[in-house]
């Protein structure tokens, strides 16, 4: 009898430890883009012409699919001096340990202005680097007719 | 481009005989050796040797102190010897072109087809040149073939940038007619520039950097300013016709089209040439004639989108009407040149406030005296006046030049001033910089910037015989010389209407100190050895841009052989270099001096068939960092072209 008792406490030890491993498998794994959406403030630092302007911003990456974002480059300068928000689509991403990487070659896109004029924009050689709740996004944005592009730099923590 | 024709080495030869004729220092046909200023010459065998698309490939690979780089818009950019883009005056066949990019002329326009030489004159010439001659003239020469017709087409493909340059030309001549006619087109990739870190590798830094990790702060600092060379196709035609109705009597017609497209990040950009011209000259006799003539250079730009509608914000014409008059008239052994020019300036610009536009006028008067005191010495001197109408100010130049011709030496003594008028754009510009507000705004008030250009030069040539494998020709120009450049018209910093903003003005000048030495040796059994070094320096109120820079120390060399070794085939072959030093202003952290080599092997095969191929920058060198000011290379590359002569086959 005793032995059929550690018998029966041997299976069923080994039934909850196989259900618990199969309870695991079972919870579906976040999707990497849910896993980075939100808002992240932090330093950006654009470099025009080999002159450096640091600020503080608020980069927005927002879901497009399982493994892509979208991210939206804040607003940069005052007054009619300003460029707008540039959204920037279908940043594809990676996991690899605790860190998930975006890359994107090259988006194109067009944005209106305070006076509401539209203007082209690409923004080329995006990287996203996620880890914890930290990002650090690196990239090159042109504007509307501006003879020269913007290198972008930024690092945020998620709010 | 048509390969040379090693029989006729008399043009190749000539170049270092100082017999060939020149016209820029003088206005007025002379041999090199009696120029009243030191003149460079590049002849057509230094033109087809290098295989050079255009104005900029030529000159870069043949004068120190000159360098092209990049403006903001990824528009070329030039400075000579301190002296930027539009303080350098180009020449057509003597007329200058309308339109500016970044106040340069688009030098994509100065297509090498179906040109016979290049003249270079260093220093001001305003005094027979007017407006913009302050830092020197290069005036491109047409060739005009005397063979009863001549037709020829070529193609050439280069690795960078995937460029092909295709080409074509015919010329007929009789008793009374020629004609010259040319087509070129270019089209090449746009070139990704390597960075020296990847975006990935930045990030990769900025995370340790933000998670308190030991990171490589170099990386973080990537003094790259371009990371992508712009693709561009060119279409460039031209056609001349003369007919010599009488002994005495010639006139000349012209025409071109040029069409330049540039695909950029958010727009295509379109440059379009049109240019024209009529001239009648009659002659007396061969130092008696008068010349008329007329010209018109339109230049325009406008913005395309990638469906091929025209965006209307970015539209942009100069048209300029120019009538000439020109009277040689012989005194004895001595000559008087007159003069008189008339100038219709015509500007409509995305620049101008809604799109306006704005004239000007320029009217000129000159004259030039030619006195050959005795066989030995010569003095030339000039006087101009110019009046410029939308400014109401005017210009008083002159120069005094003098060569004395020793037994051993020649020296040259000369004095010069050049001025160059505000533009229409310096004065009535009200630009929205980027839509950004930030203002670049014009001023009516600007004075014309002013030159005082000194210089000497002292210049041997002789012939070496009877030395065995030494036999040939040698010469050697040492010129020192001094630019005194004030007025300097620029922009400062500017508050209009709250915005920060920029107002051009007329700032404090620089001078710029210099010796440039030439020496070359032309041995008689093929082999050439040519040698520029060029060394300045600024001072004053040097401008510390990363656009335009000044270099102390800069070089070029050829080492050339050439040789029949049937009548099916002839070899010439050139090792050539430049050297730049670092430059004495702008991103000092940055910038770089660099030495690029080249190799140009040409064969020359049955009837007027040619193979051109090229390898350039030899031992591939590659920038740190690519900036306004770099060598736009990413390495070595490779070119081969054929040329046929339909002509000779």
């Amino acid at each position: 009898m005793k032995k059929f008792l550690t018998m029966t406490m041997a299976v069923m030890a080994l039934v909850v430890s196989m259900s618990s491993c199969g309870s695991d498998d079972d919870e579906p794994e976040v999707a990497v883009a849910n896993q980075v959406v939100g808002s992240y403030t932090g330093t950006e630092v654009l470099t025009v012409m080999g002159e450096a302007d640091e600020s503080t911003e608020t980069f927005e990456f927002t879901k497009a699919t399982d493994s892509s974002v979208d991210m939206v480059i804040p607003k940069y300068g005052e007054g009619m001096m300003t460029v707008p928000a540039l959204p920037v689509k279908g940043i594809m991403l990676t996991k690899s340990g605790n860190t998930i990487t975006g890359k994107l070659a090259q988006y194109e896109g067009s944005v209106q202005t305070a006076d509401g004029a539209e203007k082209a924009y690409t923004v080329s050689d995006v990287t996203v680097i996620f880890s914890d709740n930290t990002v650090v996004v690196t990239f090159t944005q042109k504007y509307g007719n501006m003879p020269f592009g913007f290198e972008g730099q930024f690092t945020g923590t998620r709010k | 481009m048509p390969a040379v024709n090693l029989s006729a080495q008399s043009t190749f030869r000539d170049s270092v005989e100082l017999n060939p004729i020149v016209v820029t220092a003088s206005h007025t046909p002379k041999t090199l050796k009696d120029a009243p200023v030191v003149t460079r010459l590049i002849t057509l065998h230094d033109i087809k040797i290098v295989d050079a698309t255009n104005i900029q490939d030529m000159l870069t690979q043949e004068i120190p102190g000159l360098e092209f780089g990049l403006a903001m818009s990824q528009e070329t950019s030039l400075n000579m010897s301190g002296f930027g883009g539009n303080a350098v005056l180009f020449l057509v066949d003597g007329e200058r072109m309308a339109g500016e990019t970044m106040d340069n002329t688009d030098y994509n326009r100065m297509n090498l087809d179906n040109v016979g030489r290049i003249e270079i004159v260093k220093g001001a010439s305003s005094a027979l040149y007017g407006s913009n001659a302050v830092g020197g003239v290069v005036n491109i020469i047409s060739r005009e073939n005397l063979e009863p017709w001549t037709a020829n087409a070529n193609t050439r493909y280069n690795t960078f940038g995937h460029e092909w340059r295709n080409g074509a030309s015919f010329s007929f001549n009789t008793e009374k007619w020629n004609s010259q006619t040319s087509f070129q087109h270019t089209m090449i990739d746009p070139v990704d520039l390597p960075k020296a870190h990847t975006s990935e590798e930045i990030a990769i830094e900025l995370m340790k950097k933000a998670q308190g990790l030991p990171y490589d702060e170099s990386v973080l600092n990537d003094d790259s300013n371009i990371s992508r060379l712009y693709g561009q196709k060119t279409y460039n035609v031209k056609e001349r016709l003369t007919w010599r109705a009488t002994d005495q009597l010639t006139l000349t017609g012209r025409g071109g089209y040029f069409f330049r497209t540039s695909e950029r990040d958010t727009y295509d950009y379109h440059f379009k040439g049109y240019s024209a011209g009529l001239k009648g000259r009659y002659a007396w006799d061969h130092a008696r004639n008068l010349e008329l003539s007329y010209a018109y250079d339109q230049y325009d730009k406008a913005n395309f989108l990638p469906d091929g509608t025209r965006t209307h914000d970015h539209d942009y014409s100069n048209q300029q009407h120019v009538v000439h008059a020109l009277y040689h008239h012989p005194i004895g052994k001595n000559s008087l040149l007159l003069g008189a020019d008339y100038l219709h300036d015509y500007l409509t610009t995305y620049q101008f406030i809604d799109n306006t536009s704005h004239t000007q006028n320029n009217i000129d008067a000159y004259a030039q005296f030619d006195w050959n005191i005795t066989e030995r010495l010569n003095v030339v001197g000039s006087v101009r006046y110019d009046y410029f109408s939308a400014s109401c100010l005017d210009a008083f130049t002159a120069r005094l030049a003098v060569v004395c011709k020793l037994p051993l030496f020649t020296l040259r003594g000369n004095y010069a001033s050049g001025f160059r008028a505000p533009t229409l754009k310096e004065m009535y510009m009200h630009f929205d910089m980027g839509n950004m507000g930030y203002m670049i705004i014009g001023n009516p008030e600007l004075e014309p910037e002013k030159s005082h250009n000194f210089n000497v030069a002292i210049e041997r040539q002789n012939r070496i015989r009877h030395s065995g494998i030494l036999d040939g020709v040698y010469n050697f120009t040492l010129m020192g010389y001094c630019n005194i450049f004030d007025k300097r018209i620029t922009t400062i910093d500017y508050t209009y209407e709250g915005m920060e903003s920029a107002l051009y003005w007329n700032e404090d000048g620089v001078n710029v100190w210099g010796v440039d030495l030439s020496m070359g040796h032309y041995f008689d059994w093929g082999l050439t050895l040519k040698i520029n070094y060029s060394w300045m320096h600024e001072t004053g109120n040097v401008w510390f841009s990363q656009f335009n820079q000044t270099r102390n120390h800069s070089m070029t060399w050829r080492i050339g052989y050439n040789h029949r070794f049937s009548r099916c085939y002839a070899l010439d072959a050139a090792l050539s270099g430049r050297c730049l030093g670092k430059p004495q202003s702008g991103r000092t952290g940055v910038d770089q001096g660099y030495t690029i080599w080249k190799l140009m092997v040409q064969h020359h095969l049955w009837r007027g068939v040619h193979v051109n191929t090229a390898i350039d920058n030899l031992f591939n060198y590659k920038p740190k960092s690519y900036y306004y000011s770099s060598p736009l290379t990413t390495g070595t590359s490779f070119s081969i072209g054929l040329s046929v002569d339909l002509d000779k086959i």
